[in-house]
């Protein structure tokens, strides 16, 4: 069991609809992991199921070598996974430093709290000129780059990121990817959700496509770019390549 | 007279502190929880008696009472958390509503048992010196009172905004999953604010007990319902708006008495009620005047398959129905013309809540203004009885389609909110509209039964033609559900936007829906009136209401048979356990939370 985090036989359903099909997936430590997929391809189910949001009908979640199937979600969260959701979901409300501070919500080292707010601003420096303002009043970069810097506040082993790119401006899209290399390499692993496939095999070291419910694909991610089923499924085709969303 | 304003003003402030320790805990939970605690008022009776007991029985000091009454009030928050709230996650936006609605008959009924519900003085543990100010007086009790008030405030807010436990209600009350993924647990933090929001409620209640040096059971329902209007004024959710709505509402009610009579206070806390949800139903304190986006369409009943009942069955019901006056048993009838007034009243509860979705509190309102209109067609307009019935049918259905029109852009717990004061109101007119209504000695040798000249008065007459309108009013029914009309109804239910995408206008088939529902509970009123003989504004009150609910949810919201079969149950059950009398209110709170959590699409299926 090398994998930080590993799902097994997974299967999932939403009412009586079945969303997994025996899913399997390991996200090494150390990289950063990406999971492609059209909508409705049971994307963000995956991610719920990790976060321990939704229980799976059958199959296990394995992380840090032990079983966290059907944990309840702060739990999942006090074993070292942060999470950065969909939408961002800050607390709107609350101020910048506020919502740093929830991220440590589940620890107790104030020192270290401090000093982790100290070195999370020093990766987001933008969000240390605003952190008496209210979150909800910040511009959709600066709400990811507190998501980010907010699940980095709970000192996670590994950080699940839901569509980090989404509804950002194409400047934004690429500061935020520099900004996920640079949480990776000071030791976090990244499992990042994405509908965008050439931005996030563009950083990613490896890779899996889901297609309704079954991985249709895996591999290392600079095969995966070149693979020519993922240009035709995601990439709209050689002929548009680099544009993103198919 | 300047004295005399200054004495209404400090008395408004003294009555507004009170409802915000009421509010700031409705505020809390509808933050955390996305409920309004309908129970809310019974841990205010619960914290008056236990204030009570602890000075009568131990003869505690003052600090040790509101400890007391802190600790027990608080506990019991915890209970009603963790029994009629977290069993429900995930089950249909009204269901903890209603849970709560249970809660608070089961919490009163108790509370009655053990006190009996003869109404106790709470001594008074506040020196009775008052000190003269700007021509009127301010006595030890106000300070209390404001002190109390004031620092429940400032403790609050340093621990909303300074605890780490505060921080996680704030965040859960902004975005519940977010905080989840932060590592709170919502459970805990929903457990946490139950306790708080009891607490201050409890201590609310004992300080009214010392107040008006008077304390009853029966205080729990008005309370409840201060408590929301205060909160609504503010905004839903919003504690500091809490505190200035209830402030605003206590100066409201004691100019009002001032200027008008206490007969019209209640009035002005619901009249402000109905204006603030038309116009300004954020609150005052909201930049938006609109309600934001519905986070409660979609699935609002359980859903599920409706028993079929073969239409032979259902004939030969009606058959033994018709046949029961033979067996010669008047008790026996007497109930089952009693079962079927209600069961016309739940027809037309299950048409609002159950098809159009429109979860009425007020109903039994409809009730009154049918029995007032015959009662009174018939007495000072000399009408025979046979046409004042269906006239007043006729009067209800538009007098309640029009009050209850400017509730209609209104969706969920709003709705509730909106039919619970209007019911209110309308019982408020009937005792104040002396001219007309004949006030608090209410109407009686109203004429019994007869139609063209056959005397019905009789308990068989009574039975037969009970029977012969329920018959009528379900086939029609019926009729309708299955309509063009009824499938609009569910539309608009199921989804309203979808079905204004369709250009369903749902104003006006919700127009239609309260006109047939008001129709025949304007019906069931007149009838009831009529076999009464005599009815004044409290006969059709808000527990009347309650009860045509749990009937409705029992068998099943939306169905015709259920609304019958849930009206028979509870009116014939508690006759055949006489012996059960005393409990009769516990178990319908029983039997609702036990409906809620275990069959919520009822005995008979929603339809």
């Amino acid at each position: 069991m090398s994998a930080l985090l590993r799902l097994e036989g997974v299967n999932s359903f939403y009412g009586p609809v079945q969303v997994h099909f025996d899913l399997n997936l390991d996200v090494e430590a150390g990289q950063i992991v990406c999971l492609l997929g059209g909508n409705a391809s049971g994307k963000s189910t995956t991610m719920k199921t990790i976060l321990g949001l939704q229980r799976p009908g059958s199959g296990r979640v394995w992380f840090d070598g032990a079983d966290i199937t059907g944990l309840p979600t702060p739990q999942v969260i006090r074993r070292g996974i942060g999470s950065v959701p969909e939408a961002r979901r800050l607390f709107p409300a609350m101020t910048v430093r506020e919502n740093l501070l929830m991220g440590a919500y589940a620890r107790s080292d104030r020192a270290a709290i401090a000093t982790d707010e100290e070195r999370v601003l020093g990766l987001f420096p933008r969000l240390r000129e605003r952190l008496g303002q209210r979150a909800g009043t910040m511009s959709g970069g600066e709400q990811q780059m507190l998501a980010m810097a907010r699940a980095l506040m709970g000192r996670p082993k590994l950080i699940c990121m839901d569509e980090p790119t989404m509804g950002l401006s194409p400047l934004f899209v690429d500061r935020v990817l520099e900004l996920i290399q640079a949480i990776n390499r000071e030791g976090v692993t990244v499992f990042m959700v994405e509908q965008n496939a050439s931005l996030a095999l563009g950083i990613a070291h490896y890779g899996y496509v889901l297609q309704t419910g079954r991985i249709a694909l895996q591999g290392p991610a600079g095969e995966l770019l070149r693979d020519p089923r993922i240009r035709d499924a995601y990439l709209g085709g050689a002929a548009r390549d680099g544009e993103g969303e198919g | 007279m300047g004295g005399a304003w200054f004495d209404y003003t400090v008395n408004g402030f003294v009555i507004g502190n009170i409802y915000a320790l009421l509010a700031v805990g409705l505020a809390l939970i509808y933050g955390v929880a996305n409920l309004v605690n309908f129970a809310h008022g019974s841990v205010y009776v619960v914290g008056a008696y236990v204030g009570w007991a602890a000075i009568t029985y131990l003869d505690t000091p003052l600090p040790v009472t509101l400890l007391c009454v802190v600790a027990v009030s608080a506990l019991v928050g915890v209970g009603i958390e963790r029994i009629g709230l977290r069993p429900l996650h995930g089950s249909s936006r009204i269901a903890p509503l209603l849970a709560t609605i249970g809660i608070a008959l089961v919490l009163d009924q108790v509370v009655q048992l053990v006190f009996t519900p003869d109404p106790r003085a709470v001594p008074m543990q506040v020196p009775e010196w008052r000190v003269a100010v700007g021509g009127g007086t301010i006595g030890a009790l106000d300070l209390l009172i404001a002190g109390i008030g004031l620092t429940s405030a400032v403790v609050l807010y340093g621990f909303l905004r300074f605890t780490k436990l505060g921080w996680a209600v704030r965040a859960t009350a902004q975005d519940s999953d977010a905080a989840q993924q932060m590592g709170v647990d919502v459970n805990r933090v929903n457990m946490a604010v139950f306790a708080i929001a009891s607490a201050l409620s409890g201590v609310s209640g004992v300080l009214v007990g010392m107040y008006y040096n008077q304390i009853s059971t029966a205080m729990s329902f008005e309370a409840t319902l201060k408590g929301i209007v205060a909160l609504i004024i503010g905004g839903l959710g919003n504690v500091p708006g809490a505190i200035a709505g209830s402030l605003i509402l206590g100066l409201t009610e004691s100019y009002g008495i001032a200027l008008f009579g206490t007969s019209y206070r209640n009035l002005f806390a619901f009249v402000l009620l109905i204006a603030m949800l038309v116009w300004r139903p954020n609150g005052l304190f909201a930049a938006r005047r609109a309600l934001p986006p519905e986070p409660m369409t979609g699935t609002f009943i359980a859903r599920s398959r409706p028993v079929v009942v073969p239409r032979w069955a259902v004939a030969a019901l009606v058959v033994a129905a018709a046949l029961l006056p033979l067996l010669g048993q008047p008790y026996l009838l007497q109930i089952g013309a009693n079962s079927l007034m209600y069961a016309m009243l739940a027809l037309s509860l299950t048409l609002v809540a159950g098809t159009v979705g429109q979860v009425s509190l007020g109903h039994a309102a409809l009730l009154a203004i049918g029995g007032y209109a015959s009662g009174l067609l018939a007495m000072d307009a000399g009408w025979p009885v046979a046409l004042s019935i269906p006239a007043a049918g006729l009067v209800t259905a538009a007098l309640g389609t029009l009050l209850v029109f400017p509730a209609f852009r209104l969706t969920g717990h709003y709705v509730s909110i909106a039919t619970l004061g209007i019911g209110e109101i309308v019982s408020l007119v009937i005792l104040n509209w002396t001219g007309l209504t004949r006030g608090a000695i209410g109407l009686g040798g109203i004429p019994p039964l007869e139609v063209f000249g056959f005397d019905l008065g009789s308990v068989e007459g009574t039975y037969w033609l009970c029977l012969a309108v329920l018959v009528l009013l379900a086939l029609l029914q019926l009729r309708l559900l299955r309509s063009h009309l009824g499938r609009t109804w569910r539309a608009i239910r199921d989804d309203p936007v979808a079905a204004r995408s369709y250009g369903v206008s749902g104003d006006r088939y919700k127009a239609l829906a309260f006109g047939f529902g008001g129709f025949a509970a304007g019906i069931s009123g007149a009838i009831t009136a009529h076999v009464y003989s005599y009815i004044n504004h409290e006969t059709f009150g808000a527990s009347i209401s309650i009860l045509a609910l749990t009937m409705v949810i029992l068998g099943g919201l939306g169905n015709v048979a259920g609304a019958v079969l849930g009206a028979t149950l509870l009116i014939a059950l508690p006759e055949a356990f006489r012996f059960l009398a005393e409990y009769r209110i516990l178990i319908y709170g029983i039997v609702l939370l036990l409906l809620i959590r275990f069959r919520p699409q009822g005995l008979m299926g929603t339809v």
